[in-house]
């Protein structure tokens, strides 16, 4: 498959840095020579990485990744530059963050082309931590055909009970894919998807327990998030669907527009919800497998 | 580019046999005992470079700190400081520590020039519970240490540790918090000050050094 690269430098130095790119098996590079520019290619044409000089004839480079955060957070950028970090002016780009590489280091060319497809392949700049079984988990995940199951009443049912017991606005059931939260049932509001390093369940998923937060507005982790202020949630609570391998896909949620504190036997009662939701999806997928079996037979 | 060969072991610590690639998260509530298992933990060997982002101490205190650890391991490190200024080549500072864009360029530019000159390196945050209480947003964190942190021990014959001080303000419940950067680090120590010098390290994800282990500080 190939993945499009957009390299951000001058006129005299961007098709050096797009045959880098280009030389790169799988990497396929297009080409601005602006801040303007990059950001109308990124608009135009879904890109998988950036790489892009500090200096431009219309900006800097930080604005470019500014841009690529807006559109884009998980998207990773380079800045390949021969300007040292410390005449870089970050001092409106303070927690931008970007993978650096110093163009006039010996083997600069050979480390970009590396780095690139490893920022690719690892999602190496995103805002949140993977389990370190984060392969193997997304594997688990895709094991179900859940666009085939017929889980979609069930779980809704599901939420509208978790909605009532807790007395909750919102409850909801998601699986957490490699860069979004899938949801699949919802009471109380109409959520699609989020994506990962917006949602809290990016980090309730690597609790083993319940994961409570009762009020968003006194945490760090969230309380900078634009989209969780947007859809008015102001608790949490989260237990984890953990397949019969071990491997949590997703999470059954409790959401208030008020702070909520949960005891111990209502964290427990979410985790048997949680439960209940799994074993919804592991006997569908069951029956499926073994419908599939007869036919074949 | 990445080659996982010989193992790294602590310096005055009984640990052993850590595997090239590890992420270690150290946690306890005593900042001095935190301090010593770290340096223990990153003090370079001879063949090796210690690469150290400091958020409290001065580049010439972690150099005594590594000195105590490991003979001349002072001398085998790049330090990043909020503290204090900048000396020589192997001691830079920054202003401000929860501009994490510069701090990243900087540790990420001193990991390149160290291994230039050998390839193994010990690279080490201390603390990443003060970077966590300074920003503005926990993402950046978590981003900072994807970008700039977590990268380089993939592609490189190196370990890293992460040491967070519990007792320290994060703006964030910080027991959910280790809990789930536990998962994403491929090692964890917690330290439990037993007595004076004295500590119990728990010590899960290093092959062969699971379990409890009495030390002196």
């Amino acid at each position: 498959m190939t993945r499009t690269v957009l390299c951000v430098d001058t006129e005299a130095r961007v098709s050096d840095v797009a045959a880098t790119i280009d030389a790169e098996e799988d990497l396929t590079a297009i080409e601005a020579t602006s801040v303007s520019g990059a950001i109308d290619a990124i608009d135009d044409e879904p890109v998988v990485g950036v790489v892009t000089a500090y200096e431009l004839d219309d900006g800097s480079g930080m604005e470019v990744i500014e841009a690529v955060r807006k559109r884009s957070p998980q998207t990773p950028v380079v800045l390949f530059t021969d300007v040292s970090p410390g005449e870089i002016d970050t001092s409106s780009f303070k927690e931008l963050v970007v993978e650096y590489l110093n163009r006039e280091l010996p083997d600069a060319a050979d480390r970009l082309g590396f780095i690139v497809n490893d920022v690719i392949d690892h999602s190496a700049q995103v805002g949140f931590l993977t389990p370190d079984d984060e392969d193997e988990r997304l594997k688990a995940l895709d094991s179900y055909d859940i666009e085939e199951l017929p889980i979609e009443e069930s779980f809704d049912r599901l939420t509208d009970l978790i909605a009532a017991h807790f007395d909750i606005a919102v409850a909801f059931i998601g699986l957490i894919e490699e860069d979004q939260e899938n949801f699949l049932a919802c009471t109380g509001a109409d959520w699609d998807s989020l994506t990962r390093e917006d949602t809290i369940c990016t980090h309730s998923m690597l609790q083993e327990d319940v994961m409570v937060v009762e009020d968003i507005a006194d945490d760090k982790r969230f309380n900078k998030n634009e989209q969780l202020e947007n859809l008015g949630i102001v608790s949490y609570a989260g237990a984890n669907m953990t397949s019969s391998d071990g491997h949590v896909i997703g999470q059954v949620c409790a959401l208030d527009h008020e702070a909520k504190t949960y005891t111990a036997e209502e964290k427990h009662r979410l985790e048997q919800f949680a439960e209940t939701a799994m074993e919804i999806l592991e006997l569908r997928q069951s029956v499926r497998e073994a419908r599939g079996m007869e036919v074949s037979q | 580019m990445s080659v996982h060969s010989e193992r790294f072991s602590a310096a005055d610590l009984p640990i052993d046999g850590i595997d090239s690639g590890s992420s270690i998260l150290l946690t306890g509530d005593d900042t001095a005992a935190l301090k010593t298992v770290f340096a223990r933990l990153v003090a370079a060997d001879d063949d090796e470079r210690s690469i150290v982002l400091a958020t409290n101490a001065g580049g010439r205190s972690i150099q005594r700190l590594l000195n105590d650890a490991r003979s001349d391991a002072g001398s085998r490190a790049s330090i990043l400081t909020a503290e204090g200024p900048a000396r020589g080549d192997d001691v830079t500072s920054v202003d401000d520590i929860a501009d994490l864009t510069q701090v990243g360029m900087q540790f990420s530019t001193l990991v390149a020039t160290a291994q230039q000159s050998t390839d193994r390196f010990r690279s080490g945050i201390f603390l990443c519970s003060t970077i966590a209480g300074e920003v503005e947003d926990t993402r950046s964190v978590f981003r900072f240490l994807n970008s700039n942190f977590l990268t380089e021990l993939r592609r490189g014959e190196g370990i890293g540790v992460v040491a967070i001080d519990r007792s320290a303000e994060m703006g964030t419940n910080v027991d959910s918090m280790i809990s789930g950067m536990e998962t994403s680090f491929t090692a964890r120590i917690d330290i439990e000050t037993t007595g004076r010098n004295e500590a119990t390290l728990e010590i899960s994800g290093i092959d062969g050094n699971e379990g409890r282990v009495d030390v002196s500080l």
